[in-house]
């Protein structure tokens, strides 16, 4: 028996494909594949935090079997390079002069982020009796113009590594990519199945839930499990007997509230507090200015306003996102947005 | 009538306050190393020169296939570097120093001509070919001196780094180079040639120089007290002091003491003056661009500087949000010029964050002292704290999730639980065997 892991979350990971909750088509399919011992690259696709990376995970692993340490890497796409890496990228391939053809002497440059994650992986051959590699990279449209490299990449090494796309919009995508791809589309999980996980957990951890309480997580969590599981853990500390009423008020205490509260304080009209606030989230979460739009954008469409407000606001959010995407001042971008909910509070 | 700057320049090393300097961390004798670099630069350019001719004249006997390349003189003989703070003597260092071997300077400021080509043009010609007057008359041997290296901005595309190896490598005449700061882009020359570290003249050596001066001009009235205090304020900044007499001498026939205050050359005291000048007096768009010409402050900090400060000194927010259009306006064009070079927008980033902000205003102006303050805040990126850092490794190894997934949906939930009590702050710790300043960076919220 290994230590009781504290954090719930963690604690009912799922460890195998079938622990996964819902999703039993999806299942069906990558056992199907794990039977047939093949598969060609693969998509995941659907919307954030639903667990497309722990089923890509659980599925590689289960595939790879004894092999999978050495022969699984995953990669986030929109984690910057770390000054090393970056130096590393650098320093490029010299084609020596005395080669024949119009490259040589030139020195090859590559997208840094494909030289220094990517290629090193894809191209060793897999180890073991493994039949080839798996490379998982998670946010894959973040990539951008890196796309591109992809393309050469998917075919030349195919053989040796399949890659498992992951990615929220496929949208992002080019479509020399999607078309390399199969698909998979991971949906929410369905409530049936939902309920069963919650229930199983409550009476592993003798919780007493109310009637209804399982709507209603499944309604605030967004389908997001990780998140129902923390806020059910969250509630069982005041109590063993979960109601709506301790639902509501820790599901107040999120995350998300504190951008919402952002909007709410700009809207009061106080430019230096919500200044102050705007700092606050961004010292906090670390998101970059793209990340802090984005999350103002979900909440603008939540809040209680007129339409003719709501259209004002978003319009000031993608102009302050466009600018940033040049600027190099977050905070100017952002206290420039700030300075204009102020001056809109004053008209509602 | 020269600045005393100018008139004061030392005419040969012997008369001149070395300053001191180091070799990768050893003391030398900079005026010594200079001139015997000089020297040798000269007896190895006069061997590489001949064995090149004789390298020709075997070229034009062979066919192709056999010929051999010529040579070039090896970059650290022929370059080096002077690096230290402004107004040391690092360029009157070079300028002594021709003038006592009797050679002629060619300056370039690297920081007017930015593009590779404006630097091609200015410098290839004195050091690639001989004029054909220096075959008929004997004429000085020529120095190089580029000035204000760090004032490159260069990558490999564009800049003029690549411009000055080459021409390192190609050059017919001693090259020296100052520079102020160690710049991450200038790496690629660092590597190839030497580097003197200088370093300021002490406050005593700055006192003596600045009494020989005030006697040669025949200025009695100076206190010992006042002398030492420009010396301290300008750190061994010795051309920033010579400024500062002439300046105090041109005031003092009013007999005006405090003229010495507004005379401190100290950055940040001239930035706090400059932004309550720029939001409490300025009125028009002239005056603006006036000031920020006139000051020497890095225009990378200044527009953080008003953005900082700029709810300090305008109140209503349909002013602030006027402000805040045209400064989030300056900062995309920065981005702009930053990123595609486009140098020629730098004059609508000017008028943009300066007189863009301050005149929109329809309120009145802010009216005596108010407090500025230094820019605190800078969001850059994802960049972690070292505490941040190790929480967010410690994490992992129980829950192999990336790091924004930890800070942006993890963390946040971790904080909440440790907040609700001690019981559970303890549990959570222990589990993951926290110290105390990974448990601060979980208590902060």
């Amino acid at each position: 028996m290994t230590e009781e892991i504290p954090v719930w979350r963690i604690k009912y990971l799922p460890k195998n494909l079938e622990d996964v909750c819902g999703r039993e088509k999806v299942i069906k399919r990558l056992k199907e594949t794990i039977k047939q011992g093949n598969f060609p690259h693969l998509m995941f696709v659907g919307s954030e935090g639903i667990g497309k990376t722990t089923i890509a995970q659980l599925f590689s692993k289960e595939f790879l079997g004894k092999y999978y340490t050495a022969n699984f890497r995953l990669v986030h796409a929109n984690i910057p390079l770390t000054e090393q890496e970056r130096n590393q990228a650098k320093a490029g391939t010299y084609i020596s002069k005395s080669k024949i053809g119009s490259q040589a002497g030139r020195r090859i440059t590559m997208p840094a982020f494909i030289k220094v994650k990517i290629k090193p992986f894809v191209q060793l051959k897999a180890f073991g009796d493994a039949p080839f590699k798996v490379l998982i990279v998670k946010n894959f449209e973040t990539l951008g113009p890196n796309q591109q490299g992809f393309r050469r990449l998917m075919e030349t090494y195919g053989s040796n590594c399949r890659m498992i796309l992951i990615t929220t919009k496929i949208s992002g995508i080019i479509d020399p990519i999607v078309s390399r791809c199969q698909l998979f589309l991971i949906s929410q999980a369905e409530f049936s199945s939902f309920k069963k996980l919650i229930e199983d957990i409550a009476k592993k951890e003798s919780l007493v839930l109310e009637d209804n309480v399982i709507d209603i997580l499944y309604k605030i969590s967004e389908g997001k499990i990780s998140r129902a599981i923390d806020l059910l853990q969250l509630c069982s500390i005041t109590g063993k007997n979960i109601d709506m009423n301790s639902l509501y008020e820790n599901s107040q205490k999120f995350q998300k509230d504190l951008t919402r509260s952002l909007l709410l304080v700009a809207l009061k009209g106080d430019f230096n507090k919500c200044r102050e606030l705007s700092r606050k989230i961004i010292s906090t979460y670390k998101y970059n200015s793209h990340e802090l739009f984005a999350e103002l954008l979900t909440e603008v469409n939540k809040l209680p306003i007129s339409k003719f407000a709501r259209c004002k606001i978003i319009e000031m959010v993608s102009n302050a996102d466009y600018r940033a995407l040049d600027g190099m001042d977050t905070d100017i971008q952002v206290s420039a947005l700030l300075s204009k909910l102020c001056v809109l509070s004053e008209s509602l | 009538m020269l600045p005393w700057v100018e008139k004061y320049r030392p005419k040969s090393i012997k008369e001149m306050a070395l300053p001191t300097a180091k070799v990768s961390g050893h003391n030398v004798d900079l005026a010594e190393d200079l001139k015997k670099f000089v020297r040798d630069f000269f007896k190895v350019m006069r061997k590489v020169n001949e064995e090149n001719k004789q390298i020709r004249a075997h070229n034009r006997t062979v066919p192709e296939k056999e010929q051999k390349d010529e040579l070039e003189i090896p970059p650290d003989k022929a370059a080096v570097l002077l690096e230290g703070p402004p107004g040391i003597g690092k360029t009157s260092i070079v300028y002594a120093l021709a003038n006592d071997l009797s050679m002629e300077v060619i300056e370039t400021n690297a920081s007017d001509t930015r593009t590779r080509d404006a630097l091609e043009r200015k410098l290839k010609e004195t050091t690639k070919s001989r004029g054909i007057m220096d075959f008929i008359v004997q004429t000085k041997e020529k120095l190089i001196l580029i000035d204000e290296v760090d004032g490159i901005y260069g990558n490999n595309d564009r800049g003029a780094v690549p411009t000055i190896i080459n021409l390192i490598q190609k050059t017919q005449f001693p090259i020296i180079m100052c520079s102020n700061e160690y710049k991450q882009s200038l790496s690629s020359l660092y590597n190839k040639i030497r580097k003197f570290e200088v370093h300021p003249l002490s406050n005593t050596e700055v006192i003596k120089i600045a009494k020989n001066i005030l006697r040669k001009e025949g200025i009695k009235s100076m206190h010992e007290d006042d002398l030492e205090l420009i010396a301290e304020k300008n750190r061994g900044d010795l051309r920033g002091v010579i400024n500062d007499l002439q300046g105090i001498n041109q005031g003092m026939d009013k007999g005006d003491i405090e003229l010495l205050g507004s005379l401190r050359r100290d950055s940040t005291e001239e930035i706090f003056a400059l932004i309550r000048e720029l939001f409490q007096n300025v009125a028009t768009l002239r005056e603006a661009r006036e000031l920020t010409d006139k000051s020497d402050v890095d225009y990378n900090f200044l527009y953080k500087w008003v953005s900082e400060n700029l709810p300090t000194f305008i109140k209503q927010n349909e002013n602030i949000a006027n402000a805040y259009e045209n400064l989030s306006l300056a900062d995309q064009i920065f981005g702009r010029i930053r990123k595609n070079m486009y140098w020629s927008l730098l004059p609508y980033f000017y008028d943009l964050f300066a007189g863009g902000v301050v005149i929109p205003g329809k309120e009145p102006k802010t009216q005596g002292f108010r407090r500025v303050v230094f820019p605190r805040f800078s969001a850059s990126g994802r960049s972690l704290s070292i505490a941040e850092k190790s929480l967010v490794e410690k994490i992992q190894e129980k829950y192999d999730v990336s790091q924004t997934e930890i800070i942006q949906d993890f963390l946040p939930f971790l904080r909440i639980i440790c907040e609700s009590s001690r019981k559970q702050l303890k549990i959570m710790s222990d589990w993951l065997e926290l110290d105390a300043k990974e448990k601060k960076v979980v208590k902060k919220n």
